[in-house]
């Protein structure tokens, strides 16, 4: 059984569910909710078992499909996020509730499978048009899972910003891609970065083409001047959708960006400097853009927003500058490593929120005062995101921001880290403001929290993920070295 | 006699009127449709970069079968699109850009 295989079967699983409400409609939430998690569990488990050789691969798809380490780890990634999806949907349910209309969940428990279908397609595309075609699966999914809540008027107005926005950037991404193929004569990764090596290649109208295809592909993973929309988006989207785009689609799109990174920067290639300039000036850029505004949020959910804006800018910085030599981790490899540390304290984050939110509380800093005495556990899990997402030393947040940092330093670019350093210092500051505030006693409401027990073994997993990958990274860090040795062949 | 850069120059023109139009206009549905613009210059660009690219006396098709998907996830986008902004009148009674402003902060 190869990993192909496990991809048709959800997409199997998605169809089906997305259509069982309309054939049965006696179908309950519950059920629905149990065949959508159980399915999606399940894929994971074969997915683990299942043959991760590229060879096994059907030969239809050979000549679009890649199994290197990286794809693997982005499939992987994609299901456990899904997962984690699904779990804060059915947890948040309640509140939801009140804003869909009928009560009709099922495209809540299917979308984000065809989701997770598309994020594995796109982790493993060779070519431009795989990676359009499984990008497109992504956004248009998201579109509806966005605006999904629609009796509420911030969900249909962040539905609305996504939708304008989302094909503006399909717009730019395809008429990047018809310049880099026009210029270069090739739609896959191997071609163009071939091409790149010629010395008569026509070099400003391949750097247009790249720099279209670029901003396209930045709008996805919100890279500054591009990100203007996601804190409205973020803040109006039902928190599981809010998770699944923050850590989901970020990650698809920084793995479709590190293979057309590495595609424009390969060795020999014409552009390589450009590109690495515009990655970094984008990347400090971002980090600024992310954590000064952040500074000024009384809302948590739109402060997580600013806050994946910033980290998008980290993961740039270590994109632009082709890795460190110090841990052996390549650019992709230090990529994949912050988003794995990344995907523990923002679903983390996102959990907490959701639990105040079913508990009838707001998303604002006020009404985090005093969770440490309504739930001393939600509290102090709360506090390992936050400080992990601020970069303390012995949480994962650290290791990430570590190997951004030294990458920087190897290469010398001095205005870069100059930038990051204020970001990073911003952001002990908004963070911190918000565990002070749990740790305050000048609340009015000081019943305890009611929390089940699916989303407190969550918790307690995510929080002792993200202290093990901030002690003892060595694993996770030797899984991804041989991304390198893989993939630079 | 036609050539690559006549194709060339008229995208450009159609992607940079569909941007300044999705810039400048108030309506959703008018800025919906100068989406639309841009997505099919940048249609036209694939198909005349294909077809003037000639490998052994026939033109090199890979371009072109993208703009079938292009065209076919386009259709797809204006589904979902044309179904949110409908959702958007009924709760507003209005699909100006005016009408949403609510989040901000």
């Amino acid at each position: 059984m190869s990993v192909f295989s496990v991809e048709i079967l959800l997409i199997v699983l998605g169809l089906a569910l997305l259509s069982a409400e309309a054939l049965v409609p006696s179908i309950s939430r519950r059920t629905l909710s149990s065949i959508s998690l159980g399915g999606v569990a399940l894929a994971f488990v074969l997915f683990l078992f299942a043959s991760k050789s590229a060879t096994d691969l059907p030969a239809f798809v050979e000549p679009y499909h890649q199994l290197d380490t990286l794809a693997v780890f982005y499939k992987g990634f994609a299901l456990i996020i899904t997962l984690l999806v699904l779990w804060l949907t059915v947890e948040s349910a309640p509140y939801l509730a009140k804003f869909v209309p009928g009560g009709n969940f099922s495209e809540l428990f299917s979308l984000p499978i065809l989701v997770c279908v598309g994020m594995m397609w796109m982790a493993s595309a060779k070519d431009l048009i795989t990676v359009f075609v499984s990008l497109e699966l992504v956004t248009v999914s998201f579109y509806v899972l966005v605006a999904f809540a629609r009796k509420s008027n911030l969900a249909i107005e962040a539905g609305v910003k996504y939708l304008i926005l989302g094909a503006l950037s399909t717009g730019i991404l395809v008429y990047g891609i018809a310049w880099v193929y026009g210029t270069t004569g090739a739609l896959s990764f191997e071609g163009i970065s071939a091409a790149l090596a010629q010395p008569t290649a026509p070099k400003n109208a391949i750097l247009l083409g790249a720099a279209f295809l670029l901003a396209g592909l930045g709008f996805k993973v919100a890279a500054a001047p591009f990100q203007m929309w996601v804190p409205d988006v973020y803040q109006g989207a039902p928190i599981p959708v809010t998770t699944f785009l923050s850590v989901g689609s970020k990650a698809a799109g920084f793995v479709v960006l590190t293979r057309t990174v590495m595609a424009f920067t390969a060795q020999g290639s014409l552009i390589a400097g450009e590109i690495q300039s515009l990655l970094i000036v984008g990347g400090a850029l971002t980090v600024l853009l992310g954590s000064l505004p952040a500074i000024f949020q009384t809302s948590v959910k739109r402060l997580l927003a600013y806050s994946s804006i910033s980290h998008a800018g980290y993961l740039l910085l270590a994109l632009g500058c082709s890795g460190t030599s110090r841990f052996d981790l390549g650019s992709g490899g230090v990529v994949a490593f912050y988003l794995a540390t990344y995907l523990p304290m923002t679903v983390l984050g996102f959990l907490v929120l959701a639990v105040l939110r079913v508990n009838g509380g707001g998303e604002d800093i006020k009404d985090f005062k005093c969770l440490a005495k309504r739930s001393p556990l939600l509290a102090l899990a709360m506090t390992l995101a936050l400080a992990s997402l601020a970069g303390l030393p012995l949480t994962a947040g650290f290791m990430g921001k570590l190997f951004v940092f030294l990458g920087l330093v190897d290469h010398a670019y001095w205005g870069a880290l100059v930038c990051a350093v204020i970001g990073a210092a911003a952001g002990f500051y908004y963070y911190f403001r918000t565990i002070l505030a749990m740790y305050s006693n000048d609340a009015q409401n000081t019943e305890p929290l009611r929390l089940n027990l699916g989303s407190k073994i969550i918790a307690i997993v995510l929080s002792v993920v993200i202290v093990v990958l901030g002690v003892y990274p060595k694993p996770l860090q030797q899984l991804l070295n041989q991304t390198q040795t893989v993939s630079a062949h | 006699m036609i050539t690559l850069n006549h194709y060339l120059i008229v995208s450009a023109l159609l992607f940079s009127l569909g941007m300044a139009g999705v810039i400048a206009r108030r309506n959703i549905l008018i800025i919906y449709m100068c989406l639309e613009m841009m997505l099919s210059a940048a249609n036209l660009t694939l198909v005349a970069f294909s077809r003037f690219r000639v490998v052994e006396g026939l033109p090199d098709y890979a371009a072109q079968s993208l703009v079938f998907f292009t065209i076919t996830v386009a259709a797809a986008e204006v589904a979902v699109g044309l179904a949110i902004i409908v959702a958007l009148y009924r709760s507003k009674q209005s699909v100006e850009v005016e009408s949403v402003t609510k989040l901000q902060g």
